[in-house]
């Protein structure tokens, strides 16, 4: 059997549990008004009846039974709102108010309290009936008294008391009810919001999101901490789908060369013509050249998508910039290019040193491609005034123009007069990728000017945040 | 020399043990991580290729349980997915060498050359001696033919590296990763350009060149 679904909801449960523990202390105070005021109420009345008792043993004391018969006459039929009966030792009436004691049978020596009822006359004739209660014992020579009182009007007392108690135990769980069920109402809703959206995510629309109902209360930090997950999930994804759109893309065409050289070869192998050793050693060639630009634009992706780098520490700037600049420097001078670097000492950083190597080797690659002869290149790292720590590479060749800066950093994209170089466009791709992924950036800028026929030449600096 | 290949591609490993085959090497295939490394511990391999994804076992469990056992045999990490940090949890799990999926078969031949001999060169020396070459360990120094050879201190290390891999094949990414410690990819051949440099000093000059390039592997130094 299934619950309606609000008596399913924890809100509603924990209502029900609240509401036991709040019955169970109200029921304990209530309780306690009760002893407190009820029971104080028929206490007044027994030390009234006991009080009367005492004084009219105390008359039997001094003068025996016939001064307390006397006494008694006297009183029943004065103002005194008690009601008496004295017998003797065996219990025949001797005087008194009543006809006979409430308490028959009686055979000890008490004192014995008792509840009865006295039917009395009112004011307009009628008879009624009114609780009243009494004690009797007996005396010292073996006669029996009996004093009570008529307590309806204080039992009437208590029992207002009483009623008005369980009416107030009724408001409490009434009211507890009531405010459980607005409270968990609330409470579902407000969850609700965030189920609605969960299911939404389930249901493939990466696109929902919490309603932030700005009360800074815990289901606004819930609806937040939600929608900042899926904020990134989403980025996650769109990463992870246009990495996947963007191989696909790029890899089709050299792939599509690929085989059909592969095709050409066979063809020509088939009719006894051509090297097919060499065609097989030109396709190993295309496949690794195929598998380098998958390589990189993985890496691309999977910085993009990661946020920022994996395995990131603390190391010296100064010497990767140094390793990077003895490793390229033969490559400059091979290529009859002056080679300077201007490298500050003892700079250290947190990164990934291996991506932050991949990308100062790229812009130097980029340089030394780029540069024609005798032109210069200059690789500086040092700490800006600012705090941030700056690796540049200057060099002298066509540079590239203002408005084409920034679509160089996307990826494939190669400029017109750049498209004889061998190279797939991904190398500032991968720098500025690897750039982001440490909080940094890549920044391009004019060179120092014509240079020794050349110029007005690039400047391409990756900048990365101060090490607190 | 017997070589393990412990990897679930069957075809992959299946051209790789061919390779290693027609190279001379003894070679046996666990298809996957459990098989693989109750025959490893059946010991007798003087290297484990071990890919690092696998079922039932994966390679790094593998690598971590024989070392644990104490076994130090060399063992080279394949992996699909080449991420650095990929390379640092093989390594971290005692592999000796790491190459990432897919690879050139040179450039497999040539590490696990390296390792199947890492054990001879393993003794500390003082000097080196490769033919006519002789290297001073203690106070930087080389001959060849009795003629001092000056030599930058990068220039040093990658003979030296050359000289311990003597009569092997050496990649240009494994020139990289060892002597200047940097595991990334050039676009460009910067390695050549060193190469071609220390060429120059160890070979100019003398009847014979010692310094060999590998047509689609790399170098040699052959004595």
């Amino acid at each position: 059997m299934r619950l309606p679904r609000l008596l399913r909801t924890t809100p509603f449960r924990l209502t029900l549990l609240f509401l036991a523990l709040f019955a169970a202390a109200a029921s304990a105070f209530l309780g306690y008004i009760y002893v407190a005021t009820a029971g104080e109420v028929n206490r007044r009345a027994q030390a009234e009846i006991s009080r009367e008792f005492e004084s009219l043993e105390a008359a039997y004391r001094q003068g025996g039974v016939d001064a307390l018969n006397q006494t008694i006459v006297e009183r029943a039929t004065g103002e005194r709102p008690f009601l008496y009966f004295l017998a003797d030792k065996t219990g025949k009436r001797i005087s008194g108010s009543i006809e006979e004691s409430p308490i028959s049978g009686f055979t000890g020596d008490g004192p014995e309290w008792a509840s009865f009822k006295v039917t009395e006359t009112d004011l307009d004739g009628a008879e009624v009936k009114a609780a009243a209660r009494g004690v009797q014992q007996r005396l010292e020579n073996g006669e029996i008294l009996f004093v009570g009182a008529d307590v309806d009007a204080s039992e009437a007392y208590v029992r207002k008391i009483v009623r008005a108690l369980w009416g107030a135990g009724a408001l409490v769980i009434l009211l507890g009810m009531a405010g459980g069920v607005l409270i968990s109402r609330n409470v579902s809703r407000s969850m609700q919001g965030l189920v609605d959206v969960v299911n939404a995510v389930r249901g493939g629309d990466l696109h929902a999101r919490a309603r932030v109902r700005g009360t800074r209360d815990e289901y606004d930090e819930l609806a937040e901490g939600l929608n900042d997950m899926l904020d990134r999930i989403e980025r996650l994804m769109g990463g992870l789908r246009h990495a996947g759109d963007a191989i696909a893309h790029d890899l089709r065409s050299p792939l599509t060369r690929l085989r059909a050289r592969m095709e050409v070869a066979l063809i020509d192998a088939e009719n006894g013509k051509g090297d097919p050793v060499a065609a097989l050693e030109t396709a190993l060639q295309d496949a690794d050249g195929v598998l380098k630009t998958f390589n990189a634009v993985l890496a691309i992706a999977r910085l993009q998508a990661a946020g920022s780098a994996p395995d990131q520490r603390q190391f010296d700037a100064s010497e990767l910039a140094g390793d990077m600049a003895e490793l390229y420097e033969l490559s400059c001078e091979d290529k009859g290019l002056d080679f300077k670097a201007e490298i500050t000492p003892a700079l250290t950083i947190k990164g990934n040193r291996e991506f932050l190597a991949q990308a100062l080797a790229n812009i130097l690659d980029n340089a030394i491609k780029y540069t024609p002869e005798g032109g210069a290149i200059m690789l500086r790292a040092r700490r800006t005034s600012s705090g941030e720590l700056e690796f540049s590479v200057t060099d002298t060749g066509p540079g590239v123009p203002e408005a084409d800066r920034a679509r160089v950093v996307q990826r494939f994209v190669r400029l017109e007069n750049s498209r004889s170089e061998p190279g797939a466009g991904l190398g500032l791709s991968l720098v500025s990728a690897v750039a982001a992924s440490h909080g940094g950036r890549l920044e391009l800028s004019e060179g120092p000017g014509e240079y020794n026929g050349s110029g007005p030449g690039l400047r391409v600096a990756l900048v990365l945040p101060r090490v607190e | 020399m017997r070589i393990l290949i412990i990897e679930d591609d069957l075809e992959a490993a299946g051209a790789m043990a061919h390779g290693l085959k027609e190279a001379g090497y003894d070679v046996a295939h666990a298809p996957d991580g459990e098989a693989g490394l109750a025959e490893a511990q059946k010991g007798g391999y003087d290297v484990l290729v071990v890919d690092r994804m696998m079922p039932k076992m994966d390679g790094v469990t593998v690598v971590e349980t024989l070392r644990r056992e104490g076994d130090q045999t060399p063992v080279l990490f394949l992996s699909a997915l080449g991420e650095v940090n990929d390379r640092v949890v093989g390594l971290k799990a005692g592999a000796d060498d790491y190459l990432v999926k897919p690879y050139a078969f040179p450039e497999l031949m040539a590490r696990v050359e390296a390792l199947s001999r890492r054990r001879e060169t393993g003794a500390v020396a003082t000097t080196l001696k490769v033919g006519e070459l002789e290297m001073n360990l203690i106070n930087r120094t080389v001959h060849r033919q009795g003629k001092e050879i000056d030599l930058q201190p990068r220039e040093f290390q990658l003979l030296e590296f050359m000289m311990r891999h003597a009569g092997q094949s050496v990649t240009r990414t494994m020139l990289l990763e060892k002597v200047w410690e940097y595991h990334f990819d050039p676009q460009t051949n910067v390695i050549d350009v060193h190469i071609s440099r220390l060429r120059s000093k160890i070979d100019k000059g003398f009847d014979r060149a010692m310094l060999q390039t590998v047509r689609g592997a790399g170098y040699r130094l052959d004595p």
